[in-house]
């Protein structure tokens, strides 16, 4: 079994909102994952360090780390505890992060597992872990016959058939070169596993479009100081009153609200205005800003046409793809004002309202709606949910990809079937173990072999 | 006449032959038990040995110090390297034998071998005391005693031969089968099944038109099996192909009515992947046309086997069809086409020592362990032979891993997959195919043969040097540097892009164009002409080297499940028991009853979770 001797990251704090969160790696490489990620050289074993973590260079967070070095930890092996934020954004990026640096997924109970592995559990304790492993396959097990009956399973059973049918189609030329066979050439191979790739892409992507459906959809309102941005959300309140739903008893931000609106919910989040200052509570507000800007599914972006272009300049947000630009104020600004700064934004993605007199707001819901509607996949009955699922197909596409380097690298038949038999692992962490029989199979099926 | 050997081997097959050579030559006392003193290791189908994935089960049972290669190297009429358009690890020797010269000069090692009789008897009954083999009963010569028994019946336990609705009993064509061993098996608690197999008409030399056929030769600078092979100049005899047509299988069709195999009358199952002509029109109705070889069976031979047309149907419509095929048109049968059933006892039921679970001392190995083919036939019975004679000397058992024999992965796959149909070697079925190349048998095994006393100690020493000589080049090659003025011609001349600054030899070896002797050069001489003397050496650092990293990459994957996979399952252990697994894995766990967690976790149905669970049940 691989497990032992990989390195595994997971939450080890409940999910769900917390102000803080432990997520914890254990393995050979879980010191040289922290170190890259923080960029720091050493950790002294058994000693909490304060530590920013970086995401794609940006700061994401900042940390505790505490290493304890193998045998002295819970699992025997090193570990290494992440104390961050308890927001469910950090969490992932983190466990992400980990995960691109050499880490995979934890399984339920995998750490217990290792523990008990390595001697340090004793019986009692033991034979609980089994029950729960137990347990947690006939839950796993459940979720999977779930999975299969539905759109998605048999959608992902088409794409495993499509790589069995591939390395059948290698191994066939390998293993029956002797017989009067025509085998397939190498560019057809490559258009398949191509094609294959994309749909894989596609899947990969139905779980951020999921995720919006299923979490709603994070819509923080920006923009510097009274360019309209509690307007705007009081606009949007009063205007769907009857469909608005504020969202009693969550933990969320007071400066929450919700509404649903062409089957998604969107949840709009007042902020602080972005602007330069001093005062020290109000640079946390900024921060506080910054942090939902990196988090945003959608973000709005409103001003004043009538202020200065070095008024909101320098603030617009890096990921103008999602970023809706708010023209507010139509009631009283000039014309000449407004041309102006449409002429500004012409390549941007611009609307014109006014929060005051609601002008327009049924206009700017419309293109959210339909700012999410364009990212639903194609047929949407076929949407992942698991993030287990989702890392299942990343590893899956990721050997498809070394696959197709080899053909590109004239490698030989065994060296690329070689990266697609991973790729068939990974694929059937979803939907079960296929073995070289049924590879076989497939072949005595459809091709006469047997002189 | 002696009635007491160490160990006994029934069958003088394939798998026979090896089991009682490697046995006499361990230093037991042994005797060969075979039906018919003139049919030891007769080739029952086609003629000739090697093949894709069988061409590395033969260089395996070289490199541990069987028979097979070394024979199929003296009496081979043609020899041919497969696959050498794919990578290297899936290159495969295969060559035409003369059938009646391998028989001979195999029967002629076996006399010869001190420590082995033969007796021409047949064996009925196996005798135990306290679950344990004690003798063999036999139907001339009453009881024989020993400490282990082999069983290598291949074809011939209750073996049944089927012509259209003719049937006759048999363990080949014109032989007698085997009667009263599965019975006493079975008595002792061993499950026996059916399966069947095929082989096509013989037909007179004389009677072919080979005007009309497409005349193929074997390799011109021909590669042996053995690494013990040297001064090898084998004859180049050529096959000939042909095809069938429409024709040909409507008259195949009129047979259908009296076809044993659609009929229902033959019950055992049979291998997909060399199905008879009439299966192959039936699976593929829309091709017109089936290759057809004819290969001659010996050299001079007036016999010639019809390669692809493999019948069971009544022996007229097999005549009728055969002369609708061009250059068959007159052909006139020696041995027609047919169909044998026969026992074999599925594997689950032996360890992988070949010994089976139920009873101490007995060995079951070759097709009766539900294989097709002489080559994964001789490679269990030679597997068999040295655990046998490990018992018996009390010493550690030979298991071969998956990861470093085909040999490995024959044996673990029929215990853990259980097969249903007759198991053949394919290279597809190894995980590690880069690590397995036929041409490092050599390199893999050999030091554990010359530690089991198999493998003679001077060609263990051939090996050695020859394993220093690759390193000392290997090592030479990656850290030799080269300026572009020394290499820059010879990558001109390859048509290769040219380098602008030095670089490591092995980084310019890499390119698939350029091989070691282009490079060779700049190596030191004596090494060179030291290498040459080495079969094949060359070729082996090359692909050595350009293949450097997917190698590296293959050894890490076998390091990262190496750990739990030897982790013994006490037998004591009732599967049924635990609670905490999948029913699915209770069951397929109880039924194969695996040696170690590596066995459990590759049968079909065992998920990680179970493996998981075993784990922590098993640290207790």
């Amino acid at each position: 079994m691989a497990s032992q001797a990989n390195t595994i990251v997971a939450l080890s704090t409940a999910p769900g909102f917390g102000a803080i969160a432990v997520v914890r790696l254990t393995g050979p490489i879980s010191l040289s994952i922290i170190s890259t990620l923080t960029n720091k050289k050493a950790f002294k074993p058994r000693l909490a360090t304060f530590t920013k973590i970086f995401y794609k260079t940006n700061h994401l967070d900042d940390i505790i780390v505490t290493y304890f070095k193998a045998p002295e930890s819970y699992t025997g092996e090193d570990v290494v505890e992440i104390s961050c934020h308890g927001s469910q954004y950090i969490i992932e990026r983190i466990i992400e992060l980990c995960i691109n640096e050499g880490a995979r997924n934890a399984e339920p109970g995998e750490f217990t597992k290792r523990a008990f592995l390595n001697g340090k559990m004793d019986l009692s304790q033991a034979e609980g872990v089994a029950d729960i492993i137990h347990t947690q396959t006939q839950a796993a097990h459940l979720a999977s016959t779930n999975l299969l009956d539905g759109h998605t399973g048999i959608f992902i059973k088409k794409c495993q058939k499509q790589l069995i049918d591939i390395i059948s189609l290698l191994e066939l030329e390998l293993d029956f070169s002797d017989q009067e066979i025509d085998f397939t050439p190498k560019s057809k191979i490559e258009n398949q596993l191509v094609d294959l790739q994309n749909t894989l892409q596609m899947l990969i992507q139905s779980f951020n479009y999921g995720k919006l459906v299923k979490e709603g959809i994070r819509v923080p309102i920006i923009g510097p100081p009274n360019s309209g941005k509690s307007s705007l959300l009081n606009a949007f309140l009063q205007e769907e009153r009857v469909i608005v739903s504020p969202t009693a008893g969550t933990t969320r931000d007071s400066i929450e609200e919700s509404f649903r609106r062409g089957g998604y919910q969107f949840r709009l989040i007042d902020t602080a205005g972005l602007r330069q200052t001093t005062d020290s509570v109000e640079q946390k507000g900024i921060e506080r800003t910054n942090k939902y800007i990196q988090q945003a599914d959608l973000i709005l972006f409103i001003i004043d046409p009538s202020k200065p272009v070095s008024d909101f300049q320098k603030y617009l947000p890096n990921n103008l793809d999602d970023t809706i630009i708010i023209l507010n104020k139509i009631d009283i600004i000039s014309e000449s004002q407004l041309n102006n700064k449409q002429k500004y934004f012409k390549n941007f993605n611009t609307i014109t309202i006014s929060a005051k007199t609601h002008n327009g707001i049924h206009r700017l819901a419309d293109k959210m709606v339909n700012h999410i509607k364009v990212k639903r996949p194609k047929n949407e009955n076929i949407i992942i949910t698991r993030k287990r699922h989702k890392y299942s197909l990343i590893n899956t596409k990721q050997s498809l990809e070394h696959a197709l380097f080899s053909i590109k690298d004239n490698q030989p038949s065994e060296i690329i079937v070689m990266d697609l038999r991973i790729a068939l692992d990974s694929l059937s962490e979803i939907l079960g173990k296929v073995y070289n029989d049924d590879i076989l199979n497939n072949i005595f099926k459809n091709f006469c072999i047997g002189k | 006449m002696k009635t007491d050997y160490e160990i006994i081997v029934v069958g003088g097959g394939h798998a026979g032959a090896e089991a009682c050579l490697a046995s006499a030559r361990l230093g037991h006392s042994t005797l060969l038990i075979t039906l018919d003193k003139t049919n030891i290791s007769r080739m029952s189908c086609n003629p000739a040995i090697g093949g894709l994935a069988k061409g590395h089960l033969v260089a395996e049972i070289d490199a541990l110090g069987g028979e097979m290669a070394k024979i199929a190297d003296s009496t081979g009429i043609q020899f041919k390297m497969l696959n050498q358009s794919k990578g290297p690890s899936v290159w495969s020797p295969r060559a035409q034998s003369d059938k009646i010269e391998y028989s001979k000069q195999m029967t002629a090692v076996i006399n010869q071998q001190p420590n082995l009789d033969v007796l021409e008897d047949c064996g009925t009954d196996i005798i135990l005391e306290n679950n344990k083999i004690i003798a063999i009963n036999t139907k001339n010569s009453g009881n024989i005693s020993c400490k282990a028994l082999i069983i290598t019946a291949g074809t011939f336990l209750n073996g049944k031969i089927f012509i259209g609705t003719e049937t006759q009993t048999g363990g080949r064509i014109g032989e007698q089968a085997a009667y009263g061993l599965t019975e006493s098996l079975n008595s002792h608690g061993i499950i026996s099944g059916r399966l069947k197999t095929g082989t096509p008409a013989r037909i007179e030399k004389d009677s072919i038109d080979f005007t009309k056929t497409t005349i193929q030769y074997g390799d011109k600078n021909p590669a042996p099996f053995s690494f013990q092979t040297t001064d090898f100049h084998p004859p180049n005899v050529p096959c000939y192909l042909t095809h069938t047509n429409t024709r040909t299988h409507s008259i195949l069709e009129r047979g259908f009515d009296e076809s044993p195999l659609f009929t229902g009358v033959i019950k055992g199952v049979g291998p997909r992947y060399c199905p008879s002509i009439e299966d192959k029109i039936v699976r593929f109705k829309d091709r017109t046309a089936h290759h057809i070889f004819l290969e001659p069976e010996w050299y001079n031979a007036n016999q010639y086997y019809v390669n692809g047309f493999s019948s069971s149907l009544p022996k007229d419509i097999q005549l009728a069809a055969i002369h609708t095929i061009p250059g068959l048109e007159n052909a006139e049968f020696i041995i027609p086409g047919y169909a044998i059933e026969y026992d074999f006892f599925p594997s689950r039921q032996i360890y992988s020592t070949m010994e089976t679970k139920q009873i101490s001392g007995l060995y079951l190995a070759g097709q009766i362990n539900g294989t097709s083919g002489y080559e994964e036939a001789a490679a269990l019975g030679l597997m068999a032979a040295i655990n046998a004679s490990a018992k018996i000397k009390q010493i550690e058992p030979l298991i071969l891993k998956r990861s470093e024999s085909y040999i490995g992965v024959l044996i673990d796959d029929l215990i853990t997959k259980d097969p249903k149909e007759p198991y053949r070697m394919f290279t597809s079925s190894a995980e590690y195919r880069l690590l397995l190349r036929y041409d490092t048998a050599d390199r893999r095994l050999s030091e554990k043969a010359f530690q089991h006393g198999l493998l003679p100690e001077r060609f263990y020493l051939t090996v050695k040097s020859k394993e220093k000589l690759r390193h000392t080049l290997i090592e030479y090659i990656q850290k030799t540097n080269i300026s572009p003025t020394d290499i820059n011609p010879i990558l001109e001349s390859k048509k290769e892009s040219l380098l602008k600054s030095g670089v490591i030899l092995s980084k310019i070896l890499k390119r698939p164009s350029i091989t070691f002797d282009d490079i060779s050069c700049f190596l030191p001489q004596n090494l060179v002409d030291e290498c040459s003397k080495h079969q094949n050496l060359k070729n082996i650092i090359e692909v050595d080297i350009k293949y450097e990293g997917y190698i590296k990459r293959n050894l890490s994957q076998v390091k990262s499940l190496a750990n739990n996979e030897n982790k013994k399952i006490p037998s004591s252990l009732d599967f049924r028991k635990i609670t905490s697994i999948t029913k699915e894995a209770q069951e397929k766990l109880f039924k194969i009853k695996p040696e170690t967690i590596g066995q459990a976790s590759r049968i079909p149905g065992v998920k990680p979770s179970d493996i998981t669970t075993l784990l922590i049940l098993l640290s207790k």
